[in-house]
């Protein structure tokens, strides 16, 4: 068995991004890029081309690579239906991973990632940046120290403008579907982190939304409705719903309603606004996941989100479609 | 040389005089309507308000009037829409106008074969923002309809019928059903609907429902009721997303008017029950003078019985699938 690279506290970490595909890449970059306790590596091997630099190579392979042994971590923002074999790669070299969202395409493959990485005791997280959001955190407070009283219900949208300048986002092949894999899981991660995991998995979808862009089979609308053994029952609006011309790209928004009362929070909503403009001034929520990614390195310990977290957003998204194909709630096993 | 007398005032029954009559007044009162009333109680408080004649029984009512606006408690609508049919009425009904579809259908058929109005008081299509909505959707500002969301918040009513399912069809058939018959309006028809509902093990006057129906056209909507804990606030939302565009509502992002906490600690709140109208043109009325006008001119309304018995299935088919915990076909 390997075990992860021993690590120097001094020694900054070798960090080696891996894909331009998704979207996050360049915010992941522009996040690691200056720190001084970071040394990037940045794989474009799909020639996306927005990430210009000498830290920027051609191939996996050079990033790889890139140091005599290799990177200690890795960032995986490939198309969805790559991960898995970056990630088990990784975990061949003992090398760390934080994993874009959705951790896998299938099951199967997210359980043989977190199984691998588990037996080489390398840290897998799961890139959920709005588990960081302290609108996020508000809900887990109110929660856990009663405020709400007896939570019975929970609507969560997390609505957005299909990602542009980047067609396999709706290619099934590559991104596993549609918007029920690219949007449910968000609010699925921190359902999990409040309740645990859901008992029975409804869901419908749809193809009106950017249906000129979508490709064949990959859903833009959706509505996944779970139910856990307290009774609970949350929906969660997994639409690419945010018209293109939106001064934003969407939102995450989340309503609890208890005994105690109701508690709505929306993870994006501090901005600046005017006619057609919005200027966020949020916490940089991918910069608290990184420190709290690299963090979790450097103590060798993974912390939430994590790998097994991810496996369990998987199984809701793999559930939501099978509920789709058969027009039936699916029971989680 | 001949005078023309004025119209006759058109002579309204109102039958059942709890808390719903009181939100129907003001709309007769501006059809200049001659009023009568029946209530197994309350009604001599409600004819002291009104100036209504009051009646000691249904059949003394029906003699009496032109129109009948059944306020009952739901589970006695059929029996006093039937009796006001058959007696050659024409009726507003408060929703649901039965609990059982079959029953409900049986409704608009004596209403069709006797040639009189039942008028589901579907209040919800008169309100400005969904009327405002609508037209939009119609005028097809936001394109195909994709995605629609619908939520109503309020409190249990204080009336012990509404908390007994079998009396008031529960969260779904009572509250809900205002925002099943929105997405009906603004989507179509439905094909399959999915419920669950959620009651508060704590205190069972809080309870909450979702509801997810797939419309043919291919719209999704999700309609979430809520019974609120003591105090909560009436509130009422919708998002309706298009592949041309979208239009969002909430009641509680309405700030015509704005109090700042001190000065609303010194001001009287709703009752959780019904929403706030007063900064509206009264939705309650427009229904009532819609229907009187629509009755006088011959046309028709923007409600119909099939209209109602439309929502009642579909709300029926809801309830189904939270026995059964199976997506429902209608």
């Amino acid at each position: 068995m390997l075990t992860a690279h021993p690590q120097d506290p001094a020694a900054p970490l070798k960090v080696a991004l891996m894909s331009c595909a998704h979207t996050h890449a360049a915010a992941y970059a522009a996040q690691l890029r200056p720190r001084a306790d970071v040394e990037l590596v940045i794989a474009d091997p799909d020639g996306f081309g927005d990430l210009q630099g000498e830290d920027v190579v051609g191939s996996y392979e050079e990033a790889w690579d890139a140091w005599p042994d290799g990177p200690d971590v890795i960032v995986v923002t490939s198309a969805n239906a790559h991960h898995r074999d970056l990630v088990l790669e990784a975990a061949r070299r003992g090398v760390h991973v934080l994993c874009e969202k959705p951790l896998a395409t299938s099951v199967a493959d997210a359980e043989k990632m977190v199984a691998a990485c588990r037996e080489a005791g390398v840290v897998l997280m799961t890139a959920f940046p709005v588990h960081f959001s302290p609108a996020v955190e508000a809900l887990r407070s109110a929660i856990a120290d009663g405020t709400l009283g007896e939570v019975i219900g929970l609507t969560g949208t997390n609505n957005g403008k299909l990602p542009a300048g980047r067609d396999w986002f709706t290619d099934v092949d590559l991104a596993g579907g549609g918007s029920l894999v690219d949007h449910t899981v968000h609010i699925a991660e921190i359902l999990d982190s409040v309740f645990g995991a859901p008992t029975t998995v409804h869901a419908v979808a749809n193809q009106i939304l950017y249906a000129d862009r979508a490709g064949e089979g990959a859903e833009t609308g959706g509505l996944v409705t779970l139910t856990y053994d307290s009774g609970l029952v949350a929906t969660i609006d997994c639409s690419w719903s945010q018209p293109a011309d939106a001064p934003t790209w969407g939102g995450l928004r989340l309503q609890a309603l208890g005994t105690g009362g109701q508690l709505q929070i929306d993870a994006f909503a501090q901005h600046v606004g005017g006619p057609g403009q919005w200027l966020p001034y949020g916490s940089d929520l991918d910069g608290l996941l990184l420190e709290a990614f690299l963090d979790a390195v450097r103590a060798g310990q993974a912390v939430d989100p994590t790998g097994e977290v991810g496996l369990r957003t998987v199984k809701i998204v793999a559930a939501a479609q099978e509920s789709v194909r058969t027009g039936q709630p699916v029971a989680l096993a | 040389m001949t005078s023309t007398s004025p119209p006759a005032a058109l002579r309204v029954g109102i039958v059942g005089t709890g808390g719903i009559s009181r939100a129907h007044l003001p709309g007769w009162v501006e059809v200049g309507a001659e009023l009568h009333c029946f209530s197994l109680s309350g009604a001599e408080e409600f004819a002291a308000a009104s100036g209504a004649t009051v009646h000691g029984s249904l059949e003394e009512l029906l003699a009496a009037v032109d129109v009948v606006d059944v306020c009952t408690p739901t589970p006695a609508h059929p029996e006093i829409v039937r009796a006001a049919l058959e007696a050659g009425k024409d009726v507003v009904s408060e929703k649901p106008i039965a609990l059982d579809p079959a029953v409900a259908r049986e409704l608009a058929d004596l209403a069709e074969n006797v040639g009189r109005r039942l008028f589901p008081a579907h209040v919800v299509r008169f309100f400005p923002q969904y009327e405002a909505a609508k037209q939009a959707l119609d005028a097809g500002k936001i394109g195909t309809p994709a995605v629609l969301r619908f939520e109503r918040t309020g409190s249990l009513p204080d009336r012990p019928w509404y908390a007994d399912e079998s009396l008031s069809g529960g969260i779904v058939m009572d509250q809900m059903i205002h925002d099943i018959d929105q997405a009906l309006w603004m989507a179509g028809p439905v094909e399959k609907v999915f419920a669950q509902q959620s009651i508060a093990t704590s205190d069972t006057a809080v309870r909450t429902a979702h509801v997810v129906l797939t419309h043919t056209a291919g719209a999704l909507s999700h309609c979430r009721g809520f019974w609120g804990p003591a105090g909560t606030a009436f509130r009422y939302t919708f998002d309706l997303a298009g592949d041309g565009g979208r239009l969002q509502y909430d009641s509680a992002g309405d700030p015509g008017i704005m109090f700042d906490t001190v000065a609303s600690a010194r001001q009287a709140s709703g009752d959780g029950f019904l929403p706030d109208v007063t900064t509206l043109r009264d939705p309650y009325a427009a229904e009532l003078v819609e229907f009187a006008a629509t009755r006088e001119a011959g046309t028709t309304p923007r409600v119909t019985a099939a209209d109602g018995v439309r929502a009642v299935e579909v709300a029926a088919a809801a309830l189904e699938s939270l026995r059964t915990g199976r997506s429902i076909a209608c």
